[in-house]
């Protein structure tokens, strides 16, 4: 079949705003549009600039808005989008080049809530023991790849990139809920700033733009849950 | 380029129903508070002045297609709050977020039917 495809462009060393090209491709319906980009960068124009990585869904290098809503290029097929496809870069975030946006802003965002595990107390003689319902509590946010199409899909997150953004709550509540760590209320009164869950208006993009199907607004109740009742359970 | 996202690109995101009644819920609040305050303001200006300002915005309030544009936007924004505040107690039931529109829906529908259905018969009658 064959596809148009119209894709946002902007080289930081020759123009003053983006413009959109159409290129026109043969492709299978089974082909990903990450298939798409490299096929027009290996042998239609070069110049051409877009992260990836593994190409499985899995290092959420190639997040992107296909179509108008934020998706992971490896992941979105030509038989779910039409022959028609607008590629463009993830909103809210600076463009460096085409689909390549500064992600640092999210990256300060992430490291705010202190996502890594933190306990001091002696470690035991074995390993920290956890029920199964103990990690089934948090076993939805650990999925969690880091893409930004969750945050990059929020409103809140357009209108101020302080906002801390789902992605980082949902990283947060990984740790907050898991029974070995000690630093959830820290990351609570971290949540509970000025720039933190309340922002969320539940509009749900989120949970919609997500590739790893997280549960992203759920864990961000539970968070608000938590914050206003003062309990993990 | 900077980071800033126009009103225009915001709008154009293909966020879905979600997304739209968030934004029916921005506009209905505001449409609510223009409407409580214009009432407000030519209501005190008919009484203290008289005005003829005051007296036609009044009639346009009072006019039934007026109203049945505002019971929508009423019945809307109380129902979508509602639907919100039971997600944000409970957020357990936010999984079942789409299916929560469709209910919201479902329950709009037949109420905002009969205000529409007494409103038409109450003008058509007369009364």
């Amino acid at each position: 079949m064959q596809v148009t495809l119209k894709i946002f462009r902007f080289n930081p060393e020759t123009d003053k705003k983006p413009s959109y090209k159409t290129y026109q491709v043969e492709a299978q319906p089974t082909d990903r549009v990450l298939d798409l980009l490299e096929y027009i960068k290996s042998t239609i124009d070069g110049t051409l600039s877009f992260r990836r990585s593994c190409a499985h869904g899995i290092c959420g290098s190639d997040a992107m808005r296909i179509n108008g809503r934020n998706r992971l290029a490896c992941k979105a097929l030509v038989k779910d989008l039409g022959n028609r496809i607008t590629v463009e870069p993830l909103l809210g975030m600076r463009v460096l080049k085409d689909m390549i946006v500064d992600m640092e802003p999210f990256f300060e965002n992430y490291r705010q809530v202190m996502p890594y595990f933190i306990n001091d107390e002696p470690p035991p003689a074995r390993e920290r023991l956890q029920s199964i319902e103990e990690r089934e509590r948090f076993d939805d946010t650990t999925k969690c790849i880091l893409c930004a199409a969750c945050t990059t899909s929020c409103p809140s997150f357009w209108a101020n990139e302080k906002y801390v953004g789902p992605a980082a709550i949902v990283n947060a509540h990984r740790f907050i809920f898991d029974s070995r760590d000690r630093a959830g209320k820290e990351r609570l009164d971290i949540l509970n700033g000025q720039f933190g869950v309340y922002r969320c208006h539940t509009i749900f993009n989120c949970t919609d733009a997500c590739p790893r199907e997280i549960q992203v607004t759920k864990a961000i109740g539970e968070v608000k849950a938590a914050i206003a009742t003062g309990k993990l359970d | 380029m900077n980071r800033r996202v126009s009103l225009k690109e915001g709008l154009k995101y293909q966020g879905g129903g979600p997304m739209l009644s968030w934004l029916l819920h921005r506009i209905s609040g505001l449409a609510i508070l223009l409407f409580v305050g214009l009432h407000v303001i030519s209501s005190f200006f008919m009484q203290q002045t008289g005005s003829d300002l005051a007296t036609n915005l009044n009639i346009i309030y009072e006019s039934w297609i007026f109203q049945i544009l505002v019971t929508f936007i009423v019945i809307f924004h109380a129902l979508n709050g509602l639907r919100i505040a039971i997600l944000d107690i409970w957020p357990r039931f936010l999984v079942y977020q789409r299916e929560a529109l469709w209910l919201q829906w479902f329950i709009f529908i037949p109420i905002y039917g009969l205000t529409i259905f007494i409103l038409i018969q109450r003008n058509l009658s007369g009364g």
